[in-house]
Formats: structure tokens, sequence, C-alpha cells
């Protein structure tokens, strides 16, 4: 069998086509909607519960989460659920008690670096954008590569030039549709993908469980580790103790705090809502995590049956266990469903991107330059920058995604470079809302600390004898501690001489 | 409880619970859309 050979025909081609064609529409028709700047960034505040379920969800299940997801299935089995499993709780937690985001809403700012000045100044909102900028922007660097890989290996299109072919056409339609429209565009948009995304997300399990058996599927490969294959903490899983805590933090921080997701909390039409939109999304959160990690595992046992393919995944020249996930949806989907899987992931793709486009533009925007000009920046001018701040980012995933790799897999990645912005986030805004002493100076440190995980994307993480302290998973939880640690000392030696209002109740 | 009938238990509920959660989105959203757009149609003070 082909490493490459597929079921794509003509039709999957014309469906993907026609797809990726009612976005654009869909921008230019509601470009009568958006005329201030509050409908471009949080859609006028007027997201409803069902509609604000559909967006997060399409915002966090993107084609990068399947693509991540799967690989993590694919090299580690079962015992990656346990990534989904503390998310959905994080997420039910803060959907239950509705910390942070409840409180954020009430506030009505537009991003996080706004509360930052709120409580802390000016100085701590520009310094707080530009790490959120930077890492966030860092984080969505290898967005277009993943989808990239995807598109390649259900089409069947293993030309070494596929990979620049399909990350610029990608990149053009999602920056037409988002620099158009703006969230009311972003919405609808993830409205639509949310329903093709989640049928051809069931229908595929259905095919992928019907093709390795519900009975073999829960028996791990005689190439594997059998304890390692389900348990997350067992020695060879390529987690481990370190790595659930780390996860517990970040996803628990990331649920509050993530701009993408917090902007959708942002923009529900009351603080209620905001809060239910995270209970009722915790399934959602499930389902992006395991259903991908199901897939990955199915591909993997099912590479794993057929000497061919299980030898080009091995060796030297290994093809990227990226590509293991969407090579088997190509040999196992029927001929037209296929099509419809491919557009629903493009969709994935495109609702993701928008979003975190539209996310990390808008604090460039608000929380950089417009604090940094003298004197008040008109409605036009601040759509006019968050415009060109979408087409620089663009260029810049174009130019990441060619030539850097992920050092470890895609997640870590994805979990270390979030983990800059976050790790001060999570700590600065927790302690504005719930900490009378925290002070500018706590604030301050707490933010720089973030950029230690930079550290965590090193070539030093490689590899299998990496000693623990050099392991991404333990720069990334390090990280937390410190900014907490710094947040505290900071604010209990230098406290604020003039407090401001008091934001917190 | 072995792990692997824990995540056979975690996968069979994450469909189901899934698949629910569509149906529901999908007929609850577009109301909720027709609303929206009814909201940024009216006329409003600057903020």
């Amino acid at each position: 069998m082909d490493v490459f050979s597929t079921n794509f025909a003509t039709i999957d081609w014309v469906i993907v086509m026609v797809y990726i064609c009612i976005p654009v529409v869909i921008g230019v028709i509601v470009r009568k909607y958006v005329r201030q700047l509050s409908d471009f960034i949080v859609a006028g505040r007027s997201l409803r519960l069902f509609v604000a379920i559909a967006t997060l969800t399409g915002t966090e299940l993107g084609l990068v989460t399947v693509m991540y997801n799967a690989e993590l299935g694919f090299k580690h089995g079962f015992s990656a659920f346990h990534v989904g499993i503390i998310e959905t709780v994080c997420i039910l937690a803060i959907g239950l008690t509705g910390f942070i985001v409840y409180k954020l809403r009430e506030l009505r700012v537009m991003t996080i670096p706004e509360f930052y000045e709120m409580k802390f100044g000016r100085n701590v909102r520009i310094i707080g954008g530009f790490l959120l900028a930077t890492g966030g922007i860092l984080n969505m660097g290898l967005f277009l590569q993943a989808g990239a890989r995807f598109m390649m290996g259900v089409t069947g299109y293993s030309n070494p030039a596929g990979l620049k072919l399909f990350m610029s056409v990608m990149l053009i339609m999602v920056l037409v549709y988002t620099v158009m429209g703006g969230m009311v565009s972003v919405v609808l948009n993830d409205f639509l993908q949310f329903i093709v995304l989640s049928i051809g997300m069931l229908v595929g399990s259905y095919f992928a469980i019907t093709k390795i058996g519900w009975g073999n599927l829960f028996r791990a490969p005689e190439t594997v580790n059998q304890a390692s294959w389900f348990n997350p903490v067992a020695e060879g899983s390529g987690f481990g103790s370190i790595y659930v805590i780390f996860m517990v933090v970040l996803t628990f921080s990331a649920g509050a705090l993530w701009q993408s997701g917090t902007l959708r909390a942002l923009a529900a039409k009351s603080p209620k809502v905001a809060k239910q939109l995270f209970a009722w999304s915790s399934v959602s959160y499930l389902a992006r995590r395991v259903i991908p990690m199901l897939w990955g595992i199915c591909a993997f046992v099912f590479i794993s049956q057929t000497p061919k393919l299980l030898s080009a995944f091995q060796g030297p020249d290994a093809i990227n266990s990226q590509f293991g996930m969407p090579i088997f949806l190509a040999k196992i989907l029927p001929s037209g469903f296929l099509g419809l899987i491919a557009a629903g992931m493009f969709a994935a793709f495109m609702s993701t991107h928008d979003s975190y486009l539209l996310s990390w533009s808008s604090v460039i925007t608000q929380d950089i330059v417009a604090p940094l000009k003298k004197g008040e920046l008109s409605d036009k001018s601040r759509m006019l920058i968050t415009r060109i701040s979408i087409v620089s980012i663009g260029m810049f995933l174009l130019i990441w995604g060619l030539w850097f790799e992920a050092p470890v897999s895609l997640w870590n990645y994805m979990a270390v470079t979030g983990t800059i912005y976050l790790a001060g986030a999570f700590t600065v805004v927790t302690a504005g809302l719930y900490w009378k002493k925290a002070s500018k100076t706590g604030a301050t440190i707490a933010l720089f600390a973030g950029l230690l995980a930079i550290l965590g994307i090193g070539p030093w993480t490689q590899g299998d004898n990496v000693p623990f302290y050099l392991s991404d998973k333990f720069i990334g939880l390090i990280t937390f501690a410190i900014a907490i640690l710094g947040m505290i000392i900071g604010s209990l030696l230098f406290p604020d001489k003039h407090k401001q209002a008091e934001v917190s109740q | 409880m072995s792990w692997a009938l824990f995540w056979k238990f975690v996968l069979v509920f994450c469909l189901s619970a899934y698949s629910l959660l569509v149906v529901i989105v999908i007929f609850g959203g577009i109301r909720n859309i027709i609303d929206m757009l009814k909201d940024l149609s009216a006329p409003r003070d600057q903020e």
C-alpha cells in the first residue's frame, strides 16, 4: 500500500472548493453590520448562549487542535486522553463558579490587558499586551504548517512544494474574510463550521472505529508498551506526574484566560451567559480532545498492522507523525465523505485562524498602539490598524511555519508558547480580581516571568534522554511557579502607593 | 477498574454527550443568530 494513496477524488475537490467560498461571501454580506469597533471585536456584545457555544467550539476546535491531539493519540495511545479529562474538569469548574470570566464580563473590557490598566495602570497594560501578542502569535506559528500537512495527507499530494502551496492558499482565504467582517463574520462562519465539523467528526469516528473494530481498539498494538498505552503516569508513556500537573495548571489558566476563548465570554450578552457558556462548552472541550485522539489511536493501530506503512513512520527518514491521522483517514473514508471531512477540517482551520488573528490584532491595536499614542484614536483608525495587524501576522505565520519544526510534539509546542502569556496573565488577573494587596510591581514581574517559557521550545528539549529540568513540561511548570512567586513577593515588597479604584468587590 | 475500561467509558460518554450538544446548539443557535443580527441592525449610541 502506497503511503500517500487516497480515496480523495474529483467530487471531494468540488465539495472543498464550494465550501471554502462560503466564508468569503459571509464576510462581504455582514460588512454592513460592522459600524463600530465593539462590533468588529466583540460583535457588539450581542452573543447569546447557543451561538456563543458554537463559536467558542469553532474557535477552540481548529484543524491544529485536531492535528496535535491526533498526534498525541498516535504517539501515546489512550494515555493521552488524560489531557482531555483534565481540561474538561477545569472548564466545567470555571463554568460552575464563574471564576475570572464572570467578573471580566461584568467589567465590559474587550481585551485582557484592558483589565491590567484598570487595576495596575497603563504601563502594565502595554507590557501585558506586548507579551500576550508575542506569546499568542508564536503559539499560532505552526497552525498553517499543521493544516497544510493535513490537507496533503488527505488529498495524497506528496509533492514537496505542496506544503508551501497549501499554506499560501489557506492563509489568503482566511485573511480575506477576517479583514472584511471582523467578529460578526467570525461568529456566523463559526456557527456554520461548528455544524459541518461536528457532523464530520462524529461520522468520521464511526468509520474509524468500524475499520479497527471496537474490541481491537482497546487492545494495545504489539509494537508498544502495554501499560504506558493506557496509563499516563506509567514509565514510558511520555507524560508522567510533572506533565499531568503542568496540564492541570495550563488548561485551567488557558480555559479562563486564553484570549480567543475569553473573547467569547467578553462578547456574551451578559455575565451570566458568559458563565453558562463555559459550563456547556466543557462537553465540546472533551470532544475536541478525545475524538481526534481516537482518530490518532485508530491510525496507529491501522498503520502498525500494515508493514509498509509502519516502516514509513520508523527510522531516520520517518514521515512526521502528524501525517499519521490524515493518511489513515484518506485510506478508510469513502470518496464524497472524505471531501466533507476535508471541508470540515478546512472550516476548522479557518474558524480558529480568524479568531486568533482577530484576538492578537485587537490586542496590538487596543493594548499596544492605542495606549502608546498621545490623543484618542478614532474607531476608524483602530479598525485600520487591526486590519493591518491581521495581514502582518498572516505573513509571519507563513514564514515561521515554513522553517520551524516543533522539537517534541505539536501540542507541547502549543503548551509551552501558550505559557509565555498564560503564566503572567493568570497570575496577574487572578491577583487583580481576588487579592487586594496585588501591586503594579508584582504584576510587572509576573508578566515578564512568562518569558522564561521560551526556553521550553529550545533544541535542548528534544530527544529521549533529556534531564527533567530541561524538559519542556518542567520549564512550563516552573514558569508558572516563578510568575506566582514574583507576584506575591513583588506586591509585598513594593505595594502601590496610590491604589486605583478597587475593581474587585 | 482498569485503565482500558475507564477510557472506554470516557469515549462512549464523549461521543454521546457531544452528539446531543450538537443537536441542541444547531436549533438554539439559529434563533440566537436572528436575534443577534436584529440587535446589530438597531440604532445605537457610540460606545
